[in-house]
């Protein structure tokens, strides 16, 4: 197993980076929250990169671990993540628009449960970015996917402690005749995508409140010393330090084992997830003790991070719900060891 | 980024199959939890292992075949790692003779010194490492067993304890005090003590499962020649412990391959007990069975930046990580049995008492070669950067 970047991808990633830190400042995260057209300034700079939704996993992973150290905003992630791979999934021909930078979308799958699994309840929950998208792609029981316009539908919106990323419920469409058939396999794999590009984002958050809180650790005083010489700060660093790292891996080998079709993915991604929503939210938590008081206030970009590690954790599947996938794996099928 | 390495390495890989399959006695492929020897005795079995190994050039393969190797690359080394604990085959139950004795003979060592290696590579010569003392543990600098120069001699006094085969070796690599006047990481050296010269004596020490597998080595006036000096006097910390440079790359392979076979054993176990379909069991497992496939990736990831010639700070995290996990992972096979987690009796136990034992086996994992506590230290202040406390 090689983890060596490519100088493709190296440069990739350094790209990413600076685009992100030029033009996703906190500022334009903030301002979104109260006025989404706010992040219409960044999207088109993200319409350039939108080849992304087809190409190696690999590649849009690092390319989301850096929008999830910003928190970026817009519908780039679902555009990208969620509704290219599923177009790909169903041979669907929209496909080229959307990587050409010209079609927005996102997915409306998870229903009453708020599993990713097809269904065919009436109501489909979690559905990212909805009435800013022109598309969205229904999967339905069979499974199918309908691919409608976002206009007309009847949604509304839902609030939840990410207020950096806007989720909806919305009904099915009346016409269910769009509804084509997708093959299981390929409809899990686009999944699979899906789910190890939420926890790519979740590595970037991850990332930041780790350098953020190691660095603020240097330089706090108390007691006329900083506050990182003390062990029992040191200790819960360390501890998340080992949890970020397990998951980064774990995250990159995911997408690897994807783009290579191998056969162990299903239980690379379940890892991935399950590992990076562990990490993002015990990054969140220990930033926060170590950023005491200043951490807490809403002045603080801390809790920005906060929010999306802990709504990151549950999109796509918390952990206790990859882990639960892990064992049915491990326990109740002749696992090819 | 790819999964799978390439056309050579797995032609190199095959060749180590063959051989493994032609030459591996049965007691190196018997299922054992934990490298090393119940009793600090080496069997017949595993000396003449580690010599075939070696004479085929499989003992250290990064190194020439004089040394027991065949110039293997960084990365044809990470497979020999991969494929030993794959199959879970030790090369040799004495880590202290080929990975750190040799290779530092190799390193700091005068002429005769270095000509000494091969022996130690291959354990024909049989060495103990004399570090821990009774007041020198996670604080090795202090250690206080003293060296005093008279003549062409030192004169060693004091006492080494935790020190695996002393019962067998013929040679004890020593870390002394050679100067007590100056800052105590400065007046470190490294002598070559043979244990049957006069004023040593060893004494077995049982540890936790009963066993006594090191021992306490004191030392009463032993004269030890000038020539036995390893490095320059003064000059011992220099000379650290696991010096196979070019294995450092994937020495975590052994401890991630050990978590994920208890793991896959545990999903067994839980099946035999009627646990499969316990919420909290199969959590618990999955989560395990998680994080041991992250710390492989960890792994992997640290090897590429190994391979590249820069450090890999990934590293730094796997000797903590797989040894608390495994310790966890030990004591849910005692939880998993109930009131018979306990049970020693081999008649009465699962897998004739295995879980109880490695439990108190794996405690050992956590202490030796580094704390956790020094371990997250040293991460604390030298990967991440934060101050000295």
């Amino acid at each position: 197993m090689d983890f060596t970047l490519t100088e493709e991808q190296e440069m990739l990633r350094q790209a990413a980076r600076s685009l992100f830190t030029r033009e996703c400042p906190s500022s334009l995260v903030r301002a979104h929250m109260d006025d989404p057209a706010a992040a219409d300034p960044l999207w088109k700079h993200l319409r350039e990169w939108t080849a992304l939704a087809a190409g190696d996993t690999v590649d849009l992973c690092l390319f989301l671990e850096e929008a999830g150290a910003a928190v970026a905003p817009g519908p780039f992630f679902a555009t990208t993540a969620l509704f290219g791979p599923v177009l790909a999934a169903a041979g669907h021909t929209a496909l080229e628009s959307v990587q050409a930078g010209e079609l927005t979308g996102t997915v409306a799958m998870a229903g009453a449960d708020g599993a990713w699994t097809a269904n065919g309840d009436p109501v489909k929950t979690f559905v990212p970015e909805l009435d800013r998208v022109d598309q969205v792609a229904f999967v339905g029981e069979g499974p199918t996917v309908a691919v409608v316009p976002a206009q007309g539908l009847a949604w509304r919106p839902v609030a939840t402690l990410d207020s950096t990323r806007r989720l909806f419920e919305v009904e099915g469409p009346a016409d269910r005749s769009a509804a084509v058939p997708v093959a299981a396999q390929a409809l899990a794999d686009a999944v699979g995508r899906a789910t190890v590009a939420v926890a790519a984002e979740l590595v970037g958050a991850g990332r930041w409140l780790l350098d953020a809180t190691v660095a603020y650790a240097k330089e706090r005083t108390q007691f006329g010393r900083p506050i990182g010489s003390f062990q029992g700060l040191q200790f819960e660093i360390t501890d998340m330090a080992l949890a970020w790292e397990r998951a980064a891996a774990a995250v990159a080998y995911a997408a690897m084992a994807l783009d290579a079709a191998d056969p162990d993915r299903r239980t690379a991604v379940h890892v991935a997830k399950a590992q990076a929503g562990e990490a993002a939210r015990r990054c969140a938590r220990v930033g926060m003790q170590v950023h005491g008081g200043i951490g807490y206030t809403w002045e603080h970009d801390l809790h920005l991070r906060l929010r999306r590690a802990y709504a990151g954790d549950g999109l796509l599947g918390p952990v206790t719900w990859h882990l639960d996938r892990l064992a049915e794996l491990l326990f109740d099928s002749d696992r090819e060891t | 980024m790819r999964l799978e390495w390439g056309a050579e390495e797995e032609a190199f890989r095959a060749e180590l199959i063959e051989f493994l399959a032609a030459h591996a006695p049965p007691e190196a492929r018997r299922r054992r939890d934990f490298i090393g020897s119940d009793d600090g005795s080496l069997p017949g079995w595993a000396r003449a292992w580690q010599a075939t190994l070696f004479d085929h050039g499989w003992m250290v393969p990064g190194y020439p075949p004089e040394l027991g190797g065949r110039n293997a690359t960084p990365v044809q080394t990470l497979v020999y790692l991969e494929e030993l604990a794959r199959q879970g085959i030790p090369r040799s139950l004495h880590f202290g003779g080929y990975a750190i004795v040799g290779p530092s003979l190799l390193e700091f060592g005068s002429e005769a010194q270095r000509a000494m290696a091969p022996a130690a590579i291959r354990g024909d010569t049989v060495w103990c490492v004399g570090m821990s003392e009774p007041d020198a543990g996670s604080d090795l600098a202090s250690l206080s067993t003293r060296a005093e120069l008279d003549g062409d001699s030192f004169v060693v006094n004091g006492q080494k304890v935790w020190t695996s085969y002393a019962m067998v070796a013929e040679k004890c690599f020593c870390y002394v005090r050679t100067n007590p006047d100056v800052p105590k990481h400065k007046g470190i050296s490294v002598v070559i003590i043979d244990l049957d010269s006069p004023g040593v004596e060893v004494r077995p020490l049982r540890h936790v499962t009963g066993a006594a597998e090191f021992a306490e080595v004191f030392f009463t006036d032993v004269v030890v020649p000038r020539g036995n000096l390893v490095g320059q006097l003064d000059d011992g910390w220099r000379i650290t412990m696991g010096s196979l440079a070019h294995e450092r790359g994937g020495i975590w392979l052994e401890g991630v391959s050990g978590c994920q076979r208890t793991v896959d054993d545990l999903v067994a176990l839980a099946h035999r007990r009627r646990l499969d379909r316990d919420l909290a069991v199969r959590r618990r497992l999955a989560a395990a069975y998680a994080e041991a496939q992250g710390l492989r990736a960890l792994g992997y990831k640290g090897f590429a930046g190994f391979a590249q010639g820069s450090s890999a700070p990934e590293h730094s995290y796997m000797k903590l990580a797989t040894s608390e996990l495994r310790q966890d992972l030990y004591e849910l096979g005692l939880d998993l049995q109930g009131p018979f987690g306990v049970v020693t009796d081999p008649e009465r136990a699962e897998e004739g008492g295995r879980w109880p034992h490695a439990f108190l086996v794996s405690l050992a994992a956590t202490i030796g070669g580094g704390t956790s506590e020094i371990q997250r230290n040293v991460i604390a202040t030298r990967v991440l950067g934060l101050p000295r406390g």
